[in-house]
């Protein structure tokens, strides 16, 4: 029996279904990311985890125990949400401080474990300090602190860092993973970020309409989407129609071709499939072109080693595509 | 900005200055001089308005109903509107719109139009309070309503309250005691706007007092309007020391917000 068991969810708001027969589970200790873009219910199946918003129908079956009956009180769950939700009148030590209070524990008790808490966000120098006082990123660790001093069963994380610059939001990313690995949390991580979802997850829950599209890890929802919408959510694939996948390769296929473009090569124009290249991004660490090869129009990422390497839009090149990389998708 | 502009800015600031000032400071200066007809200058300067007017017991008993039927009505109107707001945002949010008409209702009927209504409304059962001081907070409350659930729906919405409510709902806190001990405290601000919006304007109310309670239960405005034949300097040192009073309650109460936050 998995630590954490989700059956046959359903929610539905009006007429409008939220999502449908959701199934998935989560080992002790596992970081398992809810992916997939705004309105495919990503958020309020992790509200329905907290006890926030009823369900339908199903089972969320933790330790053994099924939860859907229990408040949110009782649940024994952690939150992180996306607006920190720090509570303005009270101190960084008092927000902390708020759920042990509510357990009725000894004052030394709550000192020391706030004082343990807040040095492991590394926010313990600021523990006097008041919310409207401290940066975005200091805010999120400490809602983090508080969520993590009651030792909850289950840690949920709705979206945490979008509210941040990009440097601090790799920073307390970062963060999060080592605190959860250290305290061997099961969480569970919302996010419509991919990039945040394959640096971060033990495993990935892609997500759709209200449905479970693939669910996998990084590595396998990376290489082997299992449908057009999952290569095209993930990285930037090259989406083929059969047609075209022809054009390209000489052989036939069914259906949607996907193709990564970095696992398309460019070499000299006589050794491969010819192509001219219409124009270039520079994405950083990589260079984007966009090529013409028989007329399809494709992505190709090329490692940025020097600037002498840059090719100049509208010369002729060859590209060659390993079969292998190909990805049939329905 | 350059020189000229600088000095128009300062002037426009001065007239206007002058202009909210200078009615305050005749009416000051008039009720310390002991006459000041026939001649461009006054007289002499006096006390002795004040004096007589602090020592009428009718002022002072004046004064203590004011203040009675004001914060009366400002706890009456805080502890139902509170809650009462609380609810709609939390559970009705729909609700606030009907609410931003409901509260405009106690301005869109004339005082005299609403009194006769309210004396009709009061003076039979269940609730006879006609001829009493209650009316007047029964009242109060209405006109009071505007200003302080304008002023605490504005606090209310900048604090994203279901994001609180969540939050202090997981780390195990009762509904109650979310609304009391993270709620609450965060609509200070605004509830102290709205106390103090309504008791400026409240003390200074005199339709309603008048026509709802009149000479059987005085209230500063009614007492003054009582004393319009007597002295210009008399009610003049009325009107300073009412303006001294709201004054007053105002310091102590930004006074008490600052040292709380």
């Amino acid at each position: 029996m998995s630590y954490l068991q989700v059956t046959q969810l359903n929610k539905h708001y009006g007429h409008t279904q939220i999502f449908n027969n959701i199934d998935f589970t989560a080992k002790e200790g596992e970081f398992v990311t809810l992916l997939g873009p705004s309105g495919c219910g990503k958020s309020t199946l992790l509200r329905c985890l907290a006890g926030l918003t009823s369900v339908d129908s199903g089972q969320i079956i933790l330790q053994g125990q099924d939860i859907v009956p229990l408040s949110p009180q009782e649940r024994g769950i952690g939150m992180v949400f996306q607006s920190y939700a720090l509570f303005p009148n009270m101190t960084v030590e008092g927000n902390v401080a708020f759920g042990l209070k509510m357990q009725k524990l000894s004052a030394s008790e709550i000192h020391r474990r706030v004082g343990d808490v807040l040095a492991l966000v590394e926010m313990n120098e600021y523990s006097k300090r008041f919310p409207h006082q401290l940066s975005g990123g200091q805010c999120q660790r400490v809602a983090l602190a508080r969520s993590l001093v009651t030792q909850p069963r289950l840690l949920l994380l709705d979206e945490p860092l979008s509210a941040l610059d990009a440097r601090i939001r790799k920073h307390l990313r970062e963060q999060i993973r080592r605190i959860q690995r250290e305290m061997n949390l099961t969480a569970i991580f919302v996010t419509h970020d991919q990039e945040e979802a394959l640096t971060m997850s033990d495993r990935i829950v892609l997500m759709n309409k209200g449905q479970i599209v693939q669910n996998a890890d990084a590595e396998t929802l990376y290489t082997a989407p299992v449908n057009a919408f999952a290569a095209g959510f993930i990285g930037s694939y090259n989406l083929l129609t059969a047609e075209q996948a022809q054009a390209l390769t000489g052989q036939s296929y069914g259906g949607q071709v996907a193709i990564r473009p970095e696992s398309i090569v460019i070499c000299a124009p006589e050794q491969g499939i010819s192509a001219r290249i219409l124009h270039h991004s520079l994405l950083g660490s990589v260079v984007r072109y966009r090529v013409l090869a028989n007329n399809v129009e494709l992505s190709v990422d090329v490692l940025n080693r020097s600037v002498d390497s840059l090719l100049a839009d509208g010369i002729e090149i060859g590209l060659q595509l390993d079969l292998v990389t190909l990805r049939e998708v329905a | 900005m350059s020189r000229v502009e600088g000095a128009y800015h300062k002037l426009i600031v001065w007239i206007l200055m002058v202009m909210l000032l200078l009615p305050l400071v005749a009416t000051l200066i008039y009720a310390l001089v002991s006459e000041w007809g026939a001649t461009i200058l006054p007289s002499g300067f006096t006390l002795k308005w004040m004096i007589s007017l602090w020592s009428d017991p009718r002022f002072l008993i004046a004064l203590w109903h004011s203040l009675l039927i004001c914060f009366g009505t400002l706890v009456l109107s805080l502890v139902l509107i509170l809650p009462l707001m609380f609810v709609i945002a939390y559970y009705f949010p729909k609700l606030d719109a009907l609410m931003n008409i409901l509260i405009l209702l106690p301005f869109s009927v004339p005082p005299v139009v609403s009194s006769v209504g309210l004396m009709s409304l009061y003076s039979s059962g269940p609730l006879v309070l006609t001829g009493t001081p209650w009316i007047l907070i029964g009242c109060y409350f209405t006109i009071a309503l505007p200003f302080i659930y304008r002023a605490i729906s504005n606090n209310m919405q900048a604090i994203n309250l279901r994001d609180l409510m969540d939050a202090a709902h997981l780390l195990g806190a009762s509904t109650w005691k979310a609304a009391l001990l993270v709620v609450l405290p965060n609509l200070r601000k605004g509830g102290m706007i709205a106390v103090l919006l309504s008791f400026s304007f409240l003390i200074g109310e005199f339709v309603f007092a008048n026509l709802l309670a009149g000479s059987r239960y005085e209230t500063l405005q009614v007492y003054l309007f009582n004393m319009r034949n007597g002295s210009g300097h008399f009610t003049s040192a009325l009107v300073i020391s009412y303006f001294v009073v709201v004054l007053g309650f105002t310091w102590v109460a930004n006074v008490l917000n600052k040292e709380k936050s």
